[in-house]
């Protein structure tokens, strides 16, 4: 008696934790990567700080300033590199030139490192695009990956891809 | 005799001047090589040279965002567009680096003499059937201020020029 009850007191339970499970998985909320577009997005002013979701098939990018939708499968060209920025920039770096007894070439000593990601695609018209975002260090080759699962292209393998500089040998593939 | 040397040499200075003058004129009424009513820019073409891929984009970006603000043209085509097959005056712009060398932001602002990022293009416009109307070489460079891919847009406003310049009919006065 004891024994049956148990049993069905774990069923409903697997039954309970099975249906509460389902919706979750397969929602799975899509998390962005927080990018700043420096240029290229048509409809989006350049230095644009937003969020990339790649979401069935398509990179959006949303932002205050802008969104922007490129199918995956459009994209001909993924690249990743690297490269530094002042982390006193805009208007109050701009100022901090000013500063007296070499204040401002000190301050620009300060840099933070960030990814960079290159994206060529051809919109409806056959013409070429090419956009250009900015990331945190360690960012684009997951983004990078994760577009190649979906869909986009690149001229050069993820493991190679680390100059962001292209070898010859993968242009030459281009058509 | 020293009459003689000062005139010689004022009328030295002044056939000087003359052929200065000539020479400036003759470039100024220099023909114009074609006038378009559209340019197609493909993409730059970097096959001797190991360029990073955004300042690849951005040269092409930059490129088009500049033949545009200058204005001029009816239509500035991307690389691919299938309308411009169908302009009769079109000039399609084949640009392919010559010389890149990435400089440091941090070294300019820091040393203000060093850092200087610089990039030689070949920029070729061609006529609808390939043939080719003008060449010259361009430079875009970035020596103080803004980051390396500064140096594109630097290119990017002199093409835009070079463009304008040669291929753009002036409203007759």
């Amino acid at each position: 008696m004891v024994l049956r009850s148990i049993r069905m007191a774990t069923i409903a339970l697997l039954g309970i934790v099975g249906i509460t499970a389902l919706p979750a998985a397969a929602q799975k909320p899509a998390t962005g990567t927080k990018v700043t577009e420096f240029m290229g997005l048509e409809g989006v002013k350049p230095r644009a700080g937003g969020t990339i979701t790649l979401d069935s098939g398509n990179l959006q990018f949303t932002s205050s300033k802008g969104k922007a939708s490129v199918p995956l499968k459009s994209i001909e060209d993924v690249v990743t590199g690297n490269d530094s920025q002042r982390v006193f920039r805009g208007t109050f770096g701009t100022l901090t030139m000013l500063a007296p007894y070499g204040g401002g070439r000190f301050l620009s000593l300060f840099r933070s490192k960030v990814d960079t990601l290159t994206i060529q695609y051809r919109d409806a018209d056959g013409s070429l695009h090419g956009a250009i975002f900015t990331m945190g260090e360690g960012k684009a080759d997951a983004l990078k990956k994760e577009m190649l699962a979906q869909g986009a292209h690149t001229t050069i393998p993820q493991e190679e891809d680390t100059s962001g500089a292209k070898p010859d040998a993968a242009r030459e593939k281009k058509p | 005799m020293k009459r003689v040397l000062y005139g010689t040499a004022v009328l030295l200075i002044l056939l000087g001047v003359q052929f200065k003058l000539m020479e400036v004129r003759a470039q100024s009424t220099a023909p114009l090589a074609m006038k378009a009513t559209a340019i197609q820019v493909l993409m730059i073409q970097s096959d001797e040279i190991k360029l990073p891929a955004e300042f690849q984009v951005s040269l092409y970006e930059n490129l088009i965002e500049q033949l545009k603000k200058q204005g001029g043209f009816q239509h500035v085509y991307r690389d691919g567009d299938h309308a411009a097959d169908s302009e009769t005056d079109l000039v399609v712009l084949h640009s392919t680096v010559r010389g890149f060398k990435k400089g440091s932001e941090m070294a300019r602002n820091v040393t203000t003499v060093a850092g200087k990022t610089s990039i030689d293009i070949h920029c070729q416009f061609n006529d609808k059937t390939g043939k080719n109307i003008l060449e010259k070489d361009l430079n875009g460079k970035v020596r103080f201020f803004g980051g390396n891919l500064r140096a594109t847009l630097d290119f990017a406003k002199k093409a835009a020029k070079m463009a304008h310049d040669n291929f753009v009919a002036r409203p007759t006065t």
